[in-house]
């Protein structure tokens, strides 16, 4: 049909006794669909069942209801709006910094990665916080822009667009994070080549660089979609003022709306939801048909772009103000917050003490348990995604057929709905599997555990499978004639190549489980509270002050973590790749 | 079961579950013997603040030390969506319930969930804040009020409709019902009394309010200046005074309507023993002092309220049925979106 088919009769033909021995056991395939299904689909259906049935006989009824009103359809504009344009802002920004890093010879810019990450690891209610303070009457903004002359007013953040430049920011770090690694293994050779042909610069960027780099951005933009599209934090709180609706509040709205029909109604709107998620999972299909890789680079962290000095500076600079406006404004207002005695007192000397520290971690135990218990989950979950999620990576890299497609989306699928609506799913699914067979897995810390892989393992199938596609697939080959197989092929030959964007997806699954909010606070029990339970009871019981002392913690912890990571990233790079 | 998860989560998934469903502790729990003390294990669900839930099952649990209590806790919105689900996927674990408002029990009573127990404490409660079928039960007295900036404001309102008046247009926030069922029982009380009605939304709309997610919200709101005036529940505008905070709370002229935090015992409890007993503890004069000490006006007659606050017979309640709210919250969510173009 297209130019992939050829590619991939071209692959199983290499490899052919291994494939041979799966398309002859089409039972393996059916198995473990099935697996997946239990796991990642049927919680869902047994929600979309709802929206089936009314007093036990089967219906339309709720259908109908919901797509006559127009607020629905409303809503869904709103939605493709607000998760088009915060989509694409990611895009723009998260491609354009993992380009500067990868090819501007740039200083500081480990410290700029750690940075870029943080827009990401701050919780959003700090985030729009922070936010609305800057652009507010007495914020820094109106104040500055009161200095240039003419009329000029701070935009106004609860507003469709500042849903978007928020969404924006907050999740460009996710297509940085798939994409960076991709820039840097994009073969100098090609460009060269592209240069000696007579290709200006622009142009060799728009056909050749951009290409390649294909299958990094497809996948960051794709989580990025998914994220803006279930976020609830951001447009709950900017766009209730504005009576500005998306699908993940509206919802939310349906499912705290009491009535009989609260989860039936909700169930229709998830699954409006979910059709716009396939849509852009199948967008993102499209674009990857078309990219493939001829030669296989180890990542090449050495700049390809010399800039003159000053220019240098230049860009260093304005990379550094974008940085500290959106990552360090948003942490310093955390900090100022969480050193405060309450709300509305000045920023003075005597108001300032660390009784809200004292409090967190001294007298209520409660925070240091949740610490614990956030950091084994989110450690287990990473351990597990990492096995399985490049697992499937793998085959869906090796055998693009539908069955790995399919088991693709059912895992996409727990990750783009709203938080709340998969916390019931998991409830409805796992609190009786069958009917009258408790398993006893609901009100203990492995529900929570079995909730975070089945949603956050897309993360790491994304992150491994962008890894494979960097990898031409004679490497295998030639690694199987050098008489290295199994085990000694992936630890010599696959392994290293892969390590980094492997590790990115990793990453992103251990911090995202970390700091996890929606789903444990309806799943949580007494002795498995997770960060994200107590950050949202103290918000609720109107303690900010105490949440944002525990947020601030967190946030230097995944800080200094990161600085670590950095210094063996490193070393390892010394002392191991032996690179200068 | 921390430690089971620690030693094993590191094997695969398959094998997780096989362990766990061999697993035979649980929630499983028997009856105390009657008369003589209770035990066994109790699910309790609230909204409660966790360090107020915390220290009500502990002085319960110093009665009581047979009773194991698992709290949990998190926004009525979503205990109550816990429940139902719990409900659809079959086995509700919760025994006690203790959340928002009479609205809320009027619900699960309506799909028959709750148990009738009538405990002899509710006998010193004013009767207007008792299901007569003895299906919940007030615990405390939560007022809404307004609060003031007083950096801001020298002349504190008195009334409602000063948030309707030309001089705070633009400067007043409230939380939205579609978000908070406390804000949801105050759209149903507010909106069928003669003194305000749907006019004064429809006031509050014109007069250009803001409104945000829950109460918390609006309390950051107006104690940082972004806004002057705000619609909130009365212990967080008490507390953040008292934290030094530059806010006022008024209890308005008109009176104010008032959220119970209601408990009641889930009809499939499966320890019912414990559950009276919990009950009972949280009504009597002891857990009446224990909400004062917390910082919340007790419902119990007789007990004082804490600094700051009004006790009951102090105040003006704006009162509206509650089965009728019921009834008609859904259309007065509708109306409220309408009114405020949503």
């Amino acid at each position: 049909m297209t130019a992939k088919q050829p590619i991939d009769g071209e692959r199983k033909k290499r490899d052919s006794s291994f494939s041979l021995f799966f398309q002859r056991n089409n039972l393996y395939k059916i198995i473990g669909l099935i697996v997946i299904f239990i796991f990642f689909l049927l919680p869902v259906l047994r929600l979309i069942w709802l929206s089936f049935v009314n007093d036990g006989s089967v219906t339309m009824q709720y259908y109908t209801e919901v797509l006559r009103e127009p607020a629905t359809w409303k809503t869904v504009k709103n939605t493709l709006i607000v998760v088009g344009g915060s989509t694409i802002l990611a895009l723009v920004l998260g491609i354009l910094f993992s380009w500067l890093v990868a090819y501007v010879q740039l200083s500081g810019k480990r410290a700029m990665q750690l940075f870029i990450f943080l827009p990401f690891v701050i919780p959003s209610y700090i985030t729009t916080l922070a936010w609305t303070q800057f652009f507010s009457a007495s914020g820094p903004v109106t104040a500055m822009l009161s200095w240039l002359p003419g009329e000029l007013a701070a935009p106004n953040l609860y507003s469709m667009s500042g849903i978007i430049l928020l969404l924006g920011i907050s999740h460009y770090p996710l297509v940085y994070l798939f994409t960076v690694n991709v820039f840097r293994k994009i073969p100098r050779e090609l460009e060269e080549a592209a240069a000696t042909s007579g290709l200006s610069k622009q142009r060799t960027f728009w056909k050749v660089v951009l290409p390649l780099a294909l299958p990094g951005i497809a996948s960051g933009g794709l989580i990025a979609f998914l994220s803006n599209l279930d976020n609830f934090g951001i447009p709950a709180f900017l766009g209730t003022p504005a009576n500005i609706r998306v699908l993940s509040t509206y919802i939310y709205e349906q499912v705290v709306g009491f009535g009989p029909s609260a989860f039936s109604r909700a169930a229709v709107l998830s699954v409006i939801l979910g059709l716009i998620a396939l849509l852009g999972t199948v967008l993102q299909w499209f674009l990857l048909r078309r990219s493939r890789v001829n030669e296989t680079n180890r990542s090449d962290s050495t700049p390809r772009i010399y800039l003159t000095a000053g220019k240098q500076k230049l860009v260093e600079a304005l990379l550094w103000i974008f940085l500290l406006v959106t990552s360090l404004m948003p942490l310093i207002t955390m900090g100022a917050l969480s050193l405060i005695s309450a709300y509305g007192v000045p920023f003075k000397l005597e108001n300032l003490s660390l009784r809200n520290y004292e409090y967190v971690f001294m007298t209520d135990v409660k925070p240091m348990s949740a610490l614990s218990n956030s950091l084994q989950l989110a450690l287990f979950t990473m351990i597990v995604c990492l096995v399985l999620g490049t697992a499937m990576a793998y085959l869906r890299f090796k055998y693009p057929d539908w069955s790995t497609k399919t088991a693709e989306l059912f895992m996409t699928i727990p990750y783009a709905l709203p938080g709340t609506v998969f916390a019931l799913c998991m409830i409805f699914m796992w609190l009786e599997p069958v009917p009258g067979w408790n398993p006893n897995i609901y009100g203990t810390v492995w529900i929570l555990f079995i909730a975070y892989v089945t949603r956050f393992l897309v993360l790491q199938v994304r992150g491994s499978y962008t890894a494979f596609l960097q990898i031409d697939p004679s490497m295998e080959e030639a690694a199987r004639t050098s008489g290295a197989a199994g085990w000694v092929k992936w630890r010599r030959i696959l392994l290293p190549l892969l390590f980094p964007g492997i590790l990115s997806g990793a990453l992103l699954v251990f911090l995202m489980a970390l700091t996890e909010l929606t789903v444990s606070s309806l799943l949580w029990s007494s002795g498995s509270e997770t960060v994200g339970v107590v950050i949202f009871g103290y918000e609720q019981a109107g303690y900010s002050t105490y949440s944002t002392a525990f947020s601030t913690v967190l946030v230097l912890g995944i800080l200094l973590g990161g600085a670590l990571f950095m210094l063996l990233g490193k070393l390892w790079d010394r002392k191991v790749l032996k690179n200068k | 079961m921390k430690k089971f998860f620690y030693g094993s989560a590191t094997v695969c998934l398959v094998t997780v579950l096989a362990a766990c469903g061999s697993e035979e502790s649980g929630t499983d729990s028997k009856a105390g013997i009657a008369g003589e003390g209770v035990s066994g294990t109790l699910d309790f669900y609230t909204s409660q603040p966790d360090a107020d839930a915390q220290g009500l099952v502990d002085a319960f649990k110093a009665q009581n030390p047979d009773v194991n209590v698992s709290i949990f806790r998190s926004g009525t919105e979503e205990v109550v969506s816990k429940i139902q689900a719990e409900n659809q996927g079959g086995n509700i674990q919760a025994d006690v319930l203790l959340v928002a408002d009479s609205v809320t029990f009027e619900s699960f009573k309506a799909d028959d969930l709750l148990l009738n127990y009538k405990s002899p404490e509710t006998e010193s409660l004013d009767q207007s804040f008792v299901d007569p079928d003895g299906t919940y039960a007030g615990t405390k007295i939560m007022a809404t009020g307004l609060i003031v900036n007083t950096n801001d404001v020298t002349e504190l309102p008195t009334s409602w409709t000063d948030l309707t008046d030309e001089p705070t247009s633009g400067q007043a926030v409230m939380p939205s019902p579609l978000y908070s069922g406390a804000a949801a029982y105050n759209l149903g009380v507010m909106t069928r009394q003669d003194s305000l009605g749907w006019e004064f939304y429809e006031a509050l709309q014109d007069n250009d309010i803001t409104i945000t997610q829950g109460n918390g919200a609006v309390l950051e709101s107006v104690a940082t200046g972004e806004k002057k005036y705000g619609m909130i529940v009365d212990f967080l505008a008490a507390r953040a005074k008292n934290d030094g905070s530059p806010v006022e709370l008024v209890y308005p002229e008109e009176g104010v309507p008032v959220i119970t935090e209601p408990v009641g015992i889930l009809a499939n409890t499966e320890n019912e023993e414990a559950s009276k007993a919990f009950v009972d503890f949280i009504l009597s004069e002891e857990g009446q002092k224990l909400a004062s000490q917390q910082g919340y006006t007790p419902i119990r007659e007789g007990i004082d309220a804490p600094e700051g606050l009004k006790t009951l017979d102090e105040m003006t309640i704006l009162d509206a049925e509650a089965v009728e709210l019921l009834e008609t919250r859904s259309d007065d969510k509708t109306k409220f979106g309408k009114i405020f173009g949503q």
